[in-house]
């Protein structure tokens, strides 16, 4: 048997305007707990993907047990031996385990589901990780965690040698997470490679074998656990039990500072701003999310969140725009309460948002370029509910060049355009609302350089004007160059409120987002 | 003007009509051909303005249905609600109100229904092909209990049947009115606001919120939209029938749903056309009367009107994947 189950040879992945993955190679060796990190955009995802068989690559060779492996769909690499546990859980709450554990490959007999004798090894390889699941239990009665290993055990039931989890601890309890680490612990013996994906540093500490750092689109490094400082393992020769002592603290920066590289801070230059003119404030704002989010924003700031993927950024931004229920607390526009229920409401307050997810908040793709700039404000194109064409024509071609939006011509269907380009047409479409406080959730997220440049300009340009803006971003770099204070989110709280302009140490502000003490 | 302006005007023209449009309308033009090679009354004037009236109903009802079912939605509360319109206007009439506060009265109890739509739909958020469901039933068992279940007949004035079978410049009224609501659609859809929303929130609902739409509040006011002018079609068709008939419009509600298929709308919303639902609805009721002139039981007709709506749907899925 080859040492290696998985040899990534220079593999790349290209979507419009943007390259995801560069010539990414990497071996994964059989029998181990495989770790990938890497700050959102690093390509993780992708590369996961490309695994699962969900995306094709453009180009690389990858083997899996020696063995060329080229996946066409999902279906073709769990048959190949390749299995995912994707955060959106594929269980069937209406059924039960055993149904969903034999789902797509029930025995028949005369049209009829047969019992067979796979059921006994399905119980078995159920028990030996959790002991209170029984087949007949209704899947809709247990928690995350058990769902999960409902999943897993489908995963070895049906051969899987790899079993890739995608974030699997960030919906589930502490008490639910260390027998989750338990079961990962004994695939091991079962002859199963996993590759694990978390932002939670730590896990990586307590699970990994091995660890893939990327960092915009490429591999970093690739390296064993145990070569990390602060990291060492004691093989008790009586029982041949590994002991592992990690120092969090040591071993998190040093895979911090390999993650996000040299930070390039040059664009911001700081400004004056009028403490005394409060455009926004909130004051303890809690829901389903949030807990006790306080803080004032001035008229002209730019003012940065950053957090990871589920810290909270976007809640925080859909409390404010009107778009999710706040269960405790207040807002203040210029001073005045304010209860905002709606969009609508939001936006004849002068408020504007530009939403995390382009293609599913921000555009609607029936409608072309023209009619997008001009749908969050058709008043400004229309009397009486008849639109003056010319009109509409005359302010979208005005913003098309303001903005470089690269395409033929207002008339064009923003479903083609590259993200960079249908970002500017969301942003258009937001400007045009004429916004006094300016909303945005991920501005650059997957836009090419150029692109996230010039959105960062128009940011820049609108503060001068005294429009406060407010940018929620998982991408340092971005808040770094752009913001005057930076708030750091964590679980949906604010643990540490930096300004700008001051030598900032990024590896503890990385330490802070992904759970460690202030 | 030269060849090369001649073309890239052709082009220009063709461009702007969508190949779905170009489809249906060779199909009914085709459909003409065939059927006046098969029938010389059938291409008569008197024979095509009574297709054009028997369309009407379908078509003025229609015009409102497209925009909902543009903006991802649907009505099968129509045909109940034009016979309750109905019943009403002969109700009215009857009892000795002036016609015109009968036809008044017709409109209104449709934008009452519509109005119900509304509530239903809208506001207490359940799904449209239940809620519209439960109106139809509703609209129809009142028509019945208002009428004892027998048609309106008896003492109704003597110009009862002037909307229905009026005529100016020797057309019918209910054309003009038919005419008149198919501008208006188009208008609405093409150059509005109401328009450009239903294309919205049909294309990305998520979308349209999130830009400061007002999803609930549009829908209210399209299901309004239909229930005035389903209430005026029930009002014509009584007109035309000269009586209040509690029973009609069995199945109306899927003669405006094939019509509007037909025309290029999909049912998960977002595209759509009043102009294409319009020659749906001709092909329809030309096939109608067509196999009628030949002959042809109507138990046929029926077949056919399924295979129609089915192959259609199915061509245009399949030019929509290339």
């Amino acid at each position: 048997m080859e040492e290696n189950i998985i040899t990534i040879n220079n593999i790349g992945k290209e979507y419009p305007g943007v390259q995801a993955l560069k010539d990414v190679s990497f071996d994964i060796k059989r029998n181990t707990v495989h770790c990938i990190v890497g700050e959102n955009g690093a390509g993780k995802s992708t590369l996961i993907k490309i695994l699962a068989g969900a995306q094709q690559r453009s180009r690389g060779e990858i083997e899996l047990n020696g063995i060329p492996y080229n996946p066409k769909n999902t279906r073709h690499a769990m048959n190949s031996g390749m299995s995912v546990l994707f955060q959106e859980l594929n269980v069937i709450d209406q059924l039960t385990v055993e149904e969903n554990l034999t789902l797509g490959m029930e025995k028949l007999r005369f049209g009829f589901i047969r019992k067979t004798e796979h059921q006994d090894r399905l119980q078995e390889i159920l028990f030996s990780m959790d002991k209170t699941i029984k087949l007949n239990h209704k899947v809709s009665d247990l928690s995350v965690a058990q769902k999960q290993v409902i999943e897993i055990t489908k995963a070895i039931a049906t051969d899987s040698k790899v079993i890739i989890m995608d974030e699997p601890t960030a919906a589930i309890t502490e008490g639910e997470i260390a027998k989750l680490f338990a079961v990962i612990k004994d695939l091991r013996k079962q002859d199963v490679t996993v590759i694990y994906i978390s932002h939670r540093l730590n896990e990586i500490f307590e699970i990994g074998d091995y660890v893939t750092v990327m960092r915009d689109g490429c591999m970093i490094e690739t390296r064993a656990i145990t070569e990390f400082d602060g990291c060492t393992e004691k093989i008790d020769t009586g029982t041949g039990v590994v002991e592992r002592t990690v120092n969090e603290e040591t071993a998190c920066k040093a895979l911090i500072r390999m993650m996000l590289g040299e930070v390039v801070v040059t664009r911001y230059t700081p400004k004056e701003i009028d403490k005394t003119k409060v455009a926004l404030s909130l004051k303890n704002i809690s829901n389903h999310k949030l807990k006790n989010i306080s803080f004032d924003l001035y008229k002209g700031e730019t003012l940065g969140f950053y957090g990871l993927v589920g810290s909270g950024k976007s809640e925080i931004a859909r409390a404010i725009y009107g778009v999710d229920d706040i269960s405790n607390g207040e807002i203040m526009l210029n001073g005045k309460p304010i209860n905002l229920k709606s969009p609508d409401k939001a936006i004849s307050e002068s408020i504007s948002m530009v939403p995390e997810e382009r293609r599913t908040e921000g555009l609607c793709t029936m409608l072309n370029i023209r009619e997008n700039i001009t749908l969050m404000n058709m008043s400004s194109v229309s009397s009486r509910g008849v639109i003056n064409k010319s009109k509409e024509r005359e302010l979208s071609t005005d913003y098309i060049s303001k903005l470089q939006i690269a395409c033929r011509d207002g008339n064009q269907k923003t479903a083609l355009l590259s993200g960079g380009n249908q970002q500017k047409v969301v942003l258009a479409k937001c400007l045009n609302s004429n916004p006094s406080i300016f909303l945005l959730d991920e501005p650059s997220r997957g836009v090419d350089v150029g692109a996230k440049e010039e959105i960062h300009n128009i940011i820049r340009e609108l503060a001068k004007k005294g429009v406060s803006s407010i940018v929620f971003s998982s991408e340092l770099p971005e808040v770094m160059n752009l913001c005057d204070r930076i708030i750091l989110l964590y679980e949906g709280e604010i643990r540490e409120v930096l300004v700008n302009g001051q030598n900032h140490d990024f590896e503890n502000i990385l330490h802070i987002v992904t759970g460690g003490s202030v | 003007m030269n060849v090369k302006t001649v073309d890239a005007c052709m082009q220009k023209i063709t461009k702007k009509i969508p190949a779905q449009l170009l489809i249906i309308t060779g199909i009914l033009v085709l459909l003409l051909i065939i059927f006046s090679f098969f029938s010389s009354r059938f291409i008569s004037s008197r024979n095509l303005l009574n297709i054009l009236r028997q369309s009407s109903f379908i078509i003025m009802t229609g015009c409102a249905v497209t925009i909902l079912m543009i903006s991802g939605n649907i009505d099968l509360s129509v045909g109940s609600v034009a016979a309750l319109s109905g019943v009403t206007m002969a109700l009215l009439a009857q009892s000795g109100v002036p016609l015109p506060i009968a036809v008044m009265g017709a409109v209104g109890i449709g934008l009452l229904a519509g109005g119900l739509n509304a509530l239903v739909v809208s506001i207490f958020e359940i799904p449209p092909f239940i809620g519209t469901l439960g109106t139809m039933f509703i609209c129809r068992g009142i028509a019945l209990i208002l009428t004892d279940g027998f048609t309106v007949r008896d003492n109704l004035p003597s110009n009862y049947k002037l909307l229905g079978h009026g005529e100016l410049f020797g057309i019918p009224f209910p054309i003009w009115i038919m005419l008149s609501i198919i501008i208006i659609s188009v208008v609405l859809q093409k150059k509005s606001v109401i328009g450009k929303y239903s294309i919205a929130i049909g294309g990305n609902k998520l979308a349209a919120e999130l830009s400061g739409i007002n999803v609930k509040k549009m829908v209210s006011i399209f299901y309004l939209i239909i229930g005035g002018v389903v209430g005026l079609t029930g009002a014509v068709q009584s007109s035309i029938l000269g009586v209040g008939e509690p029973n009609i419009g069995n199945g109306f509600e899927f003669d405006v749903i094939i019509a509007i298929i037909l025309g290029g709308t999909t049912l998960d919303g977002g595209e759509g056309s009043v102009i294409g639902m319009v020659i749906g609805a001709l092909i329809v009721m030309v096939i109608g009367n067509g196999l009628n002139l030949l002959g042809v039981l109507t138990f046929y007709q029926s077949i056919l009107k399924g295979a129609i709506l089915v192959a259609a749907v199915l061509l245009d899925q399949r030019m929509r994947k290339q």
